[in-house]
């Protein structure tokens, strides 16, 4: 029998959930990776970026398009990916304390053989290893595709620039996650969640560009992952661990606040 | 010995008090009923039991330990049917009892146990449980709290939404896992429900324990609604003959020389019955009434003065009916 029969029983309950981002990912980016082929050369709509304005090109991060694994960054990882991503990461991590909270089924777990840090460290595990899974789909996705599509992906700096990509939606997760264990409000959880997806997003293309707002990206979760350009130069050590740093410590603080609370009043 | 106590056990939401000092003391191998209307804190003292809340003051002893820091393994000995089931509903029962069976100590016995009750209380594990009935959704419950043949049982509404005979099996459930040495500690607002089952019930009303007693002492005082017709007398003739047994009823005269008679009767069966014989009774309704009568009628009886809530400490508490049952009574004399 299982050892972690929480994390177990919440994979099984979450396999539709995972199945359907995955297919959602899988779609996206089979819809925009066959549009680098037009992206490159000195075609018209290399034309068109050049005419719009710096701040805007730079803030979509358009200046990055003309290489495959730019290309990649800017449509997948850093643009869509990132934002399917985040959804399915905030609504795991508001559904993992708050949401199973207000539906009452967390009741009935909890009046089992099972403690409160337990069952936070069981679902944050969940949580990991469903987004693990994802990185993966986008991970075999970009290898599979980066020849016919002429990517022209180097795998070492796929893996970590994916790498990057989960532990990103691990910090928004555990966010959710953390406000829920706090809390015990689904709504407040998934503003929890996106609300650090969206700082983090913000922070990263107002302190590229603004002067003195660069320390913006030093706290942005989204320079973490990505500031240092992994897809096109490797693993950045110090951003993966910022990002790791975060998702622990926001998960110290649920198994703390959680702890503590009356559940489903 | 006690499989719970309570000591000035106390819990605030908000400004909202749920429970006020409880002291209360359940029997080792013994089944406890407490009854009390909505809202009389009957979930709250079963949550904190097993440490889903948390005491504002006070403190609880569960088979000997603190649920407050004794942990899950305390919760491992203890079967809880939630007063208001919420199942995962994509999971088949089966599903639903193995994870059930992989939380506790010995996952194997546990699933036996459950496909045996499934069985006995012919619930379908194969079925999602979305697609259950609420009834089949309860017996899923009460599945999930005697699967690992727990000490204490606590069981918030046991046979709610279930229909009778599958009621009947429940609580012949109840009493073999007392027989087998169990506690048991259920709610309920039916009052026979309690009275099937309890050896011991009390009264909960506004988070206070308004009467604590045998079953037996408490049948004794449990009220019963009159209503019956009767044929070829006068009410002048009713009123003499029941007067004279020391009861007082409303009385009115249909005309054709029937008259009805209604009112409320607190433990004189027989007096009711010896006081009718004397009269062609054309028809008769002595029925139970629902559990918020019966509670205002105790709290209407001698120790009505000191139990009278005056100084409302909830704010919230539903506000007392604008007629009580008593009325009846008063009118006819």
């Amino acid at each position: 029998m299982s050892r972690l029969p929480v994390f177990v029983q919440d994979l099984r309950e979450g396999r539709r959930s995972l199945i359907g981002w995955s297919l959602g990912l899988i779609v996206v980016m089979m819809i925009y990776l066959p549009f680098f082929g037009i992206m490159g050369g000195d075609s018209e709509i290399r034309e068109l970026v050049e005419s719009l304005p710096p701040a805007l090109v730079e803030a979509l991060r358009y200046d990055q398009m003309f290489t495959g694994p730019g290309y990649a960054q800017a449509t997948i990882l850093g643009l869509l990916g990132f934002a399917l991503g985040t959804i399915a990461a905030v609504s795991w991590g508001a559904r993992a304390i708050a949401g199973d909270e207000e539906t009452g089924t967390l009741e009935l777990t909890l009046a089992h053989r099972v403690s409160r840090e337990r069952l936070v460290l069981e679902r944050a595990l969940g949580i990991l290893v469903r987004l693990v899974v994802l990185g993966v789909v986008v991970a075999v996705v970009l290898l599979a595709t980066s020849e016919p599509f002429g990517l022209d992906l180097v795998a070492g700096n796929v893996l970590a620039a994916v790498t990057a990509f989960v532990l990103l939606l691990l910090t928004t997760a555990m966010a959710a996650l953390a406000a829920g264990a706090v809390v015990g409000r689904r709504v407040v959880a998934l503003a929890a969640g996106t609300g650090l997806a969206v700082f983090g997003y913000v922070g990263d293309a107002v302190g590229g560009q603004a002067a003195g707002w660069g320390w913006l990206q030093d706290i942005s979760p989204f320079a973490w992952a990505y500031g240092n350009s992994p897809i096109t130069d490797g693993w950045d050590p110090g951003g993966l661990a910022l990002l790791l740093a975060l998702s622990g410590v926001l998960l110290v603080g649920a198994v703390v606040a959680f702890r503590r609370r009356d559940v489903g009043t | 010995m006690t499989a719970v106590a309570t000591h000035s056990l106390t819990k605030d939401f908000g400004d909202v008090r749920a429970l006020d000092s409880l002291d209360l003391e359940i029997p080792i191998g013994s089944i406890f009923g407490v009854i009390g209307p909505n809202g009389a804190g009957k979930t709250t003292l079963m949550r904190l039991l097993i440490d889903i809340l948390r005491p504002t003051s006070g403190h609880a002893v569960v088979l000997g330990e603190d649920p407050r820091t004794a942990g899950p393994e305390l919760r491992a000995r203890i079967g809880y049917l939630p007063g208001e089931l919420h199942l995962e509903g994509r999971l088949t029962g089966r599903q639903q009892v193995d994870f059930w069976a992989a939380l506790g100590d010995d996952p194997a016995s546990a699933r036996d146990i459950a496909h045996s009750l499934a069985e006995r209380l012919e619930l379908d594990l194969g079925r999602q449980s979305r697609t259950l009935s609420k009834g089949n959704k309860q017996k899923l419950g009460l599945v999930q709290a005697f699967m690992h043949r727990p000490e204490l049982l606590i069981l918030d509404e046991p046979t709610s939404g279930l229909d009778p005979l599958v009621q009947q099996e429940v609580l012949a459930i109840v009493r073999e896992a007392r027989d087998a040495g169990a506690t048991v500690f259920l709610s309920s607002h039916v009052l026979s429900e309690v009275e099937a089952v309890a050896d011991t019930a009390a009264l909960l009303r506004t988070g206070r324990i308004a009467t604590v007693a045998p079953m037996a002492e408490l049948r004794a005082t449990a009220v019963r609604h009159l209503r019956a017709v009767l044929d070829g007398t006068s009410v002048r003739e009713i009123r003499a003959a029941f007067s004279f047994r020391g009861l007082a009823f409303t009385l009115d005269d249909l005309g054709d020389g029937e008259v009805a008679v209604t009112g409320m009767v607190e433990g004189r069966a027989d007096d009711v019955v010896k006081g009718l014989a004397g009269f062609h009774v054309v028809d008769l309704v002595y029925a139970e009434p629902d559990l918020e009568e019966t509670v205002l009628h105790l709290y209407r009886g001698p120790d009505a003065g000191a139990e009278t809530p005056t100084t409302p400490t909830t704010p919230t508490s539903p506000p007392t009916p604008t007629s009580p049952p008593a009325t009846d009574e008063e009118e006819a004399r």
